[in-house]
Parts: structure tokens; sequence; C-alpha cells
């Protein structure tokens, strides 16, 4: 009996594809794919992706060879329009049965919901894979996403880069297609120098070891484990150990078909430069890997990865020894120069660059700096002396690496910051100076880490609120996803410190006072304070959202908390986390207090923003709105304690507006609230809004979405 | 091998595939790119395959001849084909091996970079050719020129001769190149880079040149208005030429730079625009053959 299956093997082959393209491109192809067979009702078993710089690979087992027949069931006219009075077929069901490849006889007649209908049965034959797949195949070519495309040749047709061959095998049998000008085959090419010609596949499950006798290692998995345990290897042998930055790994991985780490060396009178320009300096340009001793300290070596076996690898060694040399050469030039004017010397150089245009210098900016940061630690109650004046002199230092040679090269300008720090310590600045101003840029990234040190943090989040109070004032509000400033960054990066420093601040006023410390500004899209502290205020709760989201906060809980009065960022983000973990504890007893919490709220919101509601225990004449009255005192005492700790008490502030959820029921289930009598109404619904102004010191129940609600 | 013999060699392998052999063209060009040959031949639909030397002026990059690695005038090595050719990325690794560097002894790599030029409104995507870590070559598949989309899209190929000529001949400084057997880099261009650096660094009268930069723009204006996209772009040279004077001389605030790398920018669409016009009203010239080719 023939087999029923077949495995499928396709590669593109393109001139070199850029390294971070090729993960994203090989999942795509799988997902294409494996939607593609099944909109084709084609089975099939496991699926792998393998990618070099110069090939997308992607095999599929056991893949269906016909597809199963499919049985269809067609509707047609009503049965009252298919046949005449006589039940003769009419034009109508002549053309239906026509139009299925059927006659008039084989139409069946059957009852539905909307009356007597007219059916045919077809069966559609299944079609050979091989017919199938190209389509399939095409499309998903067609489909695959990337950063950048380009054009070539005479061809309208768009891809990462230029696909060179194309390989498309079902078992044994190539598959006929065409893409880009190119007719498939079953060639595919190995190593561009270390095979001859083209390489021969007679079925897909020999691409792997073909592809590697022809100096191909076509699976990326392993590619990385020669890199990562040959650099080990070579490093140790070098009586060293290699620094395998992992997003390195995964870049040169994408560069080579077949990696042969190689040790060159370097003059060790450059291990003088700041260790961050030396490691940027060679994973930066050249993608080598730094080699340090077993305390850390960097030796004077680095690890090439070369595209190849090691033949010649002396040679290869030699040359890329020559190409770093210079680099390093011009690193030394810069810090000798640099070194020549001390740091806090460049201060009054800022006065020549362009913070940004109409906001002025960076000496400005320096200045506001130093302004902000001396009010902020004025509101932080664990700030000391001794943190105040280091970051002081760190704000006043802040920006003067800008204005360095070794940050002009825009190779190492990634470095300001780190290479400030690294000058000021030369200058012989104090070490937690030198801390703050390597932080001030952290974090980069959601991955990276926040400042560590309080000066740090200090720093930090005042040149992010000056850098937004700027921004914002003049119009620069981030559109979409066009972020051009950063801005979204800087109030991530505010929000984060602010939590992990664990400072109450009020929010209001540090934007407030940012945006006093702006220089008058005469600019075309300038917007006025009072709206730019709004928004600002907007922008950077938005971001507490992002980080209570990353927290597990649900999403209404966060808007919960977030709709109540919250000046202090920290006081929120406490809030958020207490709540979301007295609801995950017992979900039914939180929701039975905000049930009656929002009934409370429900019926007193209206009155309270239209009508001054004064309440006057002593004219509580029921006893039930006697009793909540009580209830309500003893939960506000409570209330009032769990938050004037010094750090407020939440779980303390729940169990006392709980503990009035009883009496709120029974109250509900017993009296009237809208009492005939005005007085007694406008009484009890003014202590409802009590109650209410109560639970709002916590949260908002309004905005508590309980399941089966709605 | 000496720079000439490189030269030779590269013009007699690109000549056997089939490209003409220009020579460079007479004005000041901070890259070949910007060469008429290039930048102009590169837009609308005939085919072009060329290869030239182009001595390039990079003012900003003078040194006084003291720094062994950079030259305020230098040379590339720049090929075009037009459309593309399949085999195009072969070709530039056989000319590497032509040179007499075995590619099996080496580590030849093309590492992504795409280019872009904000002053010609160009931009592409492509690699530089790395040879044992080393940038050699600049290898790009044009995707704009002059704001104009390339139809059919021309690749592009420069080399630096001077980078691989200390490669070959084992030397560090530039000085020390062998121009022929007879007589070094040095020998021939020190004194006049030294010369020029003073020049663009220190002596350039920027009053002088902030006056002919406006002239020289009014000139390309006027010119390719009247219908003569040629000369014009000779003024648009001008302009690119005179602003990166002024860069040199540290005369351009960072404001004012973005604004007249637009304008040369602007001038350049410009000119770009007029030019096809005129070869679509010369009917496409060039189109011949390849038109028949098309139809077969």
């Amino acid at each position: 009996m023939a087999e029923s299956t077949a495995d499928l093997l396709f590669e593109i082959g393109v001139e070199e594809i850029p390294a971070p393209a090729v993960l994203p491109a090989l999942s795509q192809l799988e997902n294409l794919l494996t939607e593609g067979l099944a909109a084709a009702r084609l089975t099939h078993g496991e699926i792998s992706t393998w990618g070099t710089p110069r090939r997308l690979a992607i095999m599929v087992g056991g893949v269906q060879l016909r597809q199963e027949d499919l049985e269809e069931e067609i509707k047609g006219p009503p049965a009252a329009a298919a046949f005449d009075d006589e039940g003769k077929p009419t034009k109508a069901a002549e053309g239906f049965a026509a139009g299925k490849g059927l006659t008039v006889d084989d139409l069946e007649v059957r009852e539905t919901e909307k009356g007597s209908y007219v059916f045919a049965q077809v069966t559609q034959q299944g079609q050979e894979a091989i017919e199938v797949l190209p389509e399939i195949l095409d499309n998903a070519v067609s489909s695959l996403n990337f950063p950048k495309t380009m054009r070539w040749g005479s061809l309208e047709f768009r891809f990462a880069r230029p696909i060179r061959w194309l390989l498309v095998l079902l078992g044994s049998n190539v598959v006929p297609m065409e893409v880009a000008d190119l007719q498939s085959d079953r060639l595919t090419w190995g190593h561009r120098f270390l095979s001859d010609g083209p390489v021969e596949i007679a079925e897909p499950s020999e691409y792997l070891s073909k592809l590697e006798d022809a100096y191909v290692i076509a699976d990326h998995r392993r590619r990385q484990e020669m890199i990562e345990e040959g650099a080990a290897k070579v490093a140790e042998e070098a009586g060293g150990r290699a620094r395998l930055d992992e997003d390195l790994v995964e870049e040169v991985n994408f560069m080579v078909e077949y990696p042969t780490p190689l040790v060159g060396h370097f003059d060790s009178r450059y291990l003088q430069l700041p260790d961050d320009v030396i490691v940027t300096v060679m994973s930066g340009h050249q993608r080598y890997f730094a080699v340090e001793n077993s305390d850390g300290s960097l030796m004077p070596l680095f690890i090439a990865i070369r595209n190849g076996d090691d033949h010649g690898l002396e040679t290869v060694r030699e040359g890329n020894e020559r190409v770093i040399e210079p680099r390093l050469a011009d690193a030394e030039f810069y810090l000798t120069e640099d070194m020549r004017t001390p740091l806090e010397d460049r201060i009054e150089d800022l006065q020549r660059v362009t913070y940004i245009e109409g906001l002025g210098s960076l000496y400005d900016k320096t200045e506001r700096l130093v302004e902000l940061v001396n009010w902020l630690c004025g509101q932080i109650a664990a700030v000391e002396d001794q943190h105040q004046t280091a970051a002081t002199r760190a704000a006043e230092l802040a920006k003067c690496d800008l204005n360095t040679n070794m940050i002009g090269d825009t190779k190492l300008a990634k470095l300001q910051g780190r290479v400030g720090a690294e000058y000021a310590r030369r200058s012989g600045e104090p070490e937690e100076v030198a801390l703050a101003i390597g932080e001030q840029y952290r974090p980069q990234s959601a991955a990276d880490t926040p400042p560590v040190t309080r000066p740090g943090r200090i720093v930090a989040v005042c040149d992010r609120i000056d850098h937004l109070a700027a921004c914002f004032r003049i119009g620069l509000r981030p559109t979409g996803s066009a972020d051009p400033h950063a801005l979204r960054r800087a109030a991530q990066g505010i929000v984060r410190i602010i939590i992990e420093a664990g400072w109450h601040v009020d929010l209001p006023e540090l934007i407030d006072f940012a945006l006093d410390n702006l220089p008058e500004v005469e600019h075309e899209d300038a917007v006025p304070p009072e709206k730019v502290a709004e928004q600002i205020h907007e922008f950077v709760l938005a971001r507490l959202d992002t980080e209570m989201e990353r927290c597990g906060v649900s999403y209404d809980l966060t808007r919960a908390v977030l709709n109540t009065e919250c000046p202090d960022l920290l006081d929120a983000y406490h809030r958020a986390i207490a709540l979301r973990d007295i609801r995950q504890r017992d979900p039914e007893a939180f929701e039975t207090v905000v049930i009656a919490a929002e009934r409370t709220a429900n019926i007193c919101r209206q009155a309270k923003a239209e009508e001054d509601l004064a309440l006057a225990p002593d004219a509580l004449v029921d006893d039930h709105a006697v009793a909540l009255y009580e209830a309500y005192e003893a939960a506000r005492e409570a209330v009032s304690d769990a938050l004037a700790a010094e750090e407020a008490d939440y779980e303390a502030t729940w169990n006392a507006l709980a503990g009035m959820c009883d009496t709120i029921d029974t109250f509900f289930d017993e009296v009237m609230v809208m009492a005939e009598d005005e007085a007694v109404r406008a009484n009890r619904l003014a202590l409802l809004a009590e109650i209410d102004d109560l639970f709002l010191r916590l949260l908002d129940v309004q905005e508590i979405v309980i399941e089966g609600e709605g | 091998m000496t720079i000439q013999q490189i030269f030779a060699t590269l013009d007699g392998f690109w000549a056997d595939h089939g490209c003409l052999i220009g020579e460079a063209y007479d004005m000041e060009v901070g890259a070949g790119t910007m060469a008429p040959d290039t930048f102009l031949r590169s837009l609308g639909p005939e085919p072009w395959n060329v290869a030239y030397v182009q001595p390039c002026r990079r003012p900003a990059d003078s040194r006084y001849g003291e720094n062994p690695n950079r030259l305020g005038r230098y040379f590339q090595y720049q090929v075009i084909m037009k459309p593309s050719p399949q085999e195009f990325q072969d070709l530039a690794v056989e000319s590497i091996e032509a040179l007499g560097i075995d590619a099996r002894e080496h580590d030849i790599r093309f590492v992504e970079d795409d280019w872009e030029s904000p002053t010609l409104g160009a931009s592409g995507v492509g690699w530089e050719m790395w040879l044992d870590g080393m940038e050699i070559c600049q290898y790009t598949y044009f995707q704009q020129v002059g704001g104009l989309q390339c139809r059919p899209v021309a690749v592009e190929l420069t080399y630096g001769p001077e980078r691989i000529a200390m490669y070959l001949q084992g030397v560090e400084d530039y000085r020390d190149l062998s121009w022929s057997d007879a007589i070094s880099y040095g020998e021939m261009r020190f004194e006049e880079e030294r010369q020029h650096s003073h020049y663009n660094l220190e002596i350039a009268d920027t009053d002088m040149l902030a006056k002919v930069f406006e002239m020289f723009e009014a000139e390309a204006k006027r010119v390719a208005n009247a219908g003569f996209p040629l000369p014009a772009y000779d003024y648009v040279l001008k302009c690119s030429h005179t602003f990166n004077l002024l860069d040199a001389r540290g005369a351009i605030s960072v404001s004012e730079r973005t604004g007249m790398i637009e304008r040369v920018r602007n001038l350049a669409a410009m000119v770009a625009r007029a030019y096809v016009a005129r070869r679509e009203e010369l009917g496409f010239p060039l189109l011949g053959e390849a038109s028949d080719d098309d139809n077969k």
C-alpha cells in the first residue's frame, strides 16, 4: 500500500537576512503553515523550524498526501419556489441543481425552522496535497511580516532581503511553485566558501545532515550551543571566562552558519579605559565577547565567532586584532582628551548645547535639575543631608559627559551617564556622586533595573519629571505609537523608582514644581501650565496602571483605586496590591462588602453631587438608622487610625469597612431611604454619603466588576 | 598588490561582467554615490552598468595627514548595476577573490547595514562586507533616490581601496601604501592632505562660504527650472560640498544643520524629477535592448 503521508520541507534561501529578523520570521512561518494546512484539511505531525543568515527553513512531519473528501449540504431555494403547483421543478430548481453539477432528481426537500427548502448533497473531492501546497506556501511567504522590506531587480515583490533559491519537497517530490521569479527545486546551498555548488536534497529527512556536510549548521539551537560551549572553552584555555551576553549570543548566532570561536588579543594598555567602553567597542560594532578574570575584571582578550571552520584561523585572528586596535585607540584618544578637562569644568560648556529647541541649553537643564533635586529631597522623609549633598552634586555634573569626545562618538553615545560616572570618579568626585550620575538614565527599558542608590534615584526622578514637564509644555506629547522623546519610558521610570524606593511624594506638587521651574516658554505649540499639569498627571497615572497590571492587579481594581483621590503614587499602588490580596483570599466575602457599599453609593451619589448634605446624628429617629450611624462611627475611627499610621494599614481599613456591611444590608432591608419627610430623607442620605466617603478613602466600589453582574 | 593594480584588477573584473568602465566625475563629491553616474543614472527605467574610481572629499575627516586611517580626500571604487542581477552577491565575492584574497583562508561576511543619505533623499537596504572583521565594501540595493522610488532597483557596491590595500600590503598607515611600485600614497598625497586640512578646518572663509551656498542654491533652482537638470546638478554638488566645508569649520549650529540638509535634499529631489522627465522626453534611449528582452 502506498504511503499516505510524507514530510514537507520548505527552505527560502536569501541574501544575509538581518539577525534580529530570523526568529520572528520562523515563528510566523510555523503559524502560517499550521493555519494554512488546517484550512486545507491536511493533517500533519510535528513542525520544526531552522534559521541561518541565509535561510529560513521549516519542516512539517507526516503531511497527509490527499485532502479528505468534503461532504457538504447546500441549501437552495424554498420548496415552494422550486416546484410548481403540479410538483414539477421550476427554473429556479434546475438552475440551483446545475450550479452544483447535479440534476433536479438529486435534490431533496427538507423541513427547516423557516419552512420547507430544497437541499443538494455535494461531495467535494479531496485534492492531492502537492496541488494544494503551492498556494499555502505562497501565501505564507507573502504574509510574513518583517520590520523592513525591500525590492530588488525589476520585481515589485517585497521581502526582508532578496530571495535567491527555493527548496520545496514533499517526500521525495519537488512541489512545483514560483516565488519572486524563482522556480522551486530540490537544491540548497551550503556554506558560501566551504562548499562547492548546490547541494541536492533527495528527501526532507536528510536536510540537516546534508547541510552539515556542506558546513552549515542549520539548526540554530545547536549553533547556539556550539557558540556558548566553544566560547567558554577558548576563554578557559586562555585563562579566563567568557562574558556571554545573551542578546549578543543571539545576534552572533544569526550572523554565522558554521561557528568557530577564536580568541584575539589587544594591547593591555587599553585596560585603563572604562570597562563599559571596552565592552561596547568590542560588542557594538565587532560583535566580540569580552573575557574576564575570576575577579570579574577584564582581560586584554576578545572572542570572535568566525563563520567557518578552523582553516586559516590564524589569519582571521590577526585580521580581527587589527580591526579592534584602531577602535580602542580612538577611545583612548577620547579619554586622554576628555581627561584634560575635569568634569566640573565642563558645566559652563553645556551652555553651547541645546537641550530641546525652545527650552534652553543643557546648562539651563542642569540648573533646573539642581533646583528639583533640592526640592524633592525636602519632600522625602528618609533623605539625609549626605544624600542631598551627593544628589545635588550629581545633578550639577549629570549632563557634563554629553559634551565629551567619548559620548560624541555615535557608537559610544549609549554610554551616556556611565561614562560620566567613570569620569567623575577619575575627577576625584565621591563614589556616591559617581554612582548617581551613572544611574540617572536607568531603567532604560522594562527589563532594566531602576537605580539602587538614594541619590541616584533622586536624580533619575528629577531628570524625568523635568523632561516630561518640558516636552508637554511645548506640546510634544506622544501620539499613537510614536514617542520620539521617550516620554512613556520617562513616566514609567518615575513610577518604578518611586514604588521601589518607597517614597510618599505628592505627584501633583512634583509636577507643579517642575512646571514652575521651567523657563519662560515662547513656543508656537506651547500648552498653558494648568492644562499641562493635568496632562502629565494623567500620563503618569496611565503608567502606574501598567505597573499595577504587571503586578496582577485586575483592571477594575486599578480603576477603583485610581478613581479616588490619589496624589501619592505609592499609596495608590499599595492600596491596589492590598485589595488584590484581599479579593484573592476570599472573593465571595469581597463581593459581599462591595455589593453593600455599591448600594450605598448608588443611592447617595446623585444627591451628594447636587445638594449640601449635612448629617444631624441626633435627628436620626429610626433604630436601624441609629444602628448604622453607630457602626459608621466605629468604622470611621478604625479607618482613621489604620490610615494614620506611618505605613497605612489597608487590611485594617478594609476590615473596618467590612464590619459595617451587615448593618448596611439590614438598613436597606428595613428602612425606606426615600422617606416622604424631606428632612428625614436628607438626613438618611447624608449618613449614606458619609459612609460612601469612608469607602472612597480606599476604593470606588462602583468601578468593581462582579461576575454575573453584567 | 599596489593601489593602481587594485583599480586595474577591478576594472578588468567588472568589464568582464558587463560594466562599462567610467571615469571619476570632475567635481567635489562626498561619496561615489553622488557622482551623476550613480545618482542620476540609478533613476528611471533605463538599464545601467558601470564601474569607476571616484575621489571623495570629506572635509570633516581632515586630520592634517597625520591619522593613519583617516583622510579628508580619499578614493572609492564604485560599481552600479541596474537592474540588480540575481548573482550580484557572488560577483561581489569573486571580485574580492580577484584581488588575491582566498575566501577559504578568511572570514568574509555580509553584515546588515542599511544606508541613508539625508542630503540626497536616498536610502537603500544592504550590508557592510567584512573581511576578518574589517569593513571593506558597502553593498546596497537602492530603494529610493532623490525622493523617487527606484524601479528597477540598482545595486551599488562601494569598495574602500585604501583599506583593502592596507590589508593586502600589510601596512598600518596609509602613507606607507604603495600606489605603484615606484611611489607611495604618502609621497603622492601627504602634502595635499596637510594643506587641505588646514584649509578645511581653519582657513576656509565661512562668511564667503555661507554666501556662495545661497548663490549656488539659487543657481541650481534657476538652471533646473530652465530645463537643464545636468548643469543644475553640478550646483547641487557645489551646495553639498560648501555645506560640508561649513560643517567642518564648525560654523553650523545643530538647528541650522537640519535646515541646510533639507535645502540640499530639496534641490536633489527637484533635479531628480527634472532628469527623469528629460530622459522620458528622449524616449529613455538606453531602454532599447532591455525592453526587447522583456518582450521575449
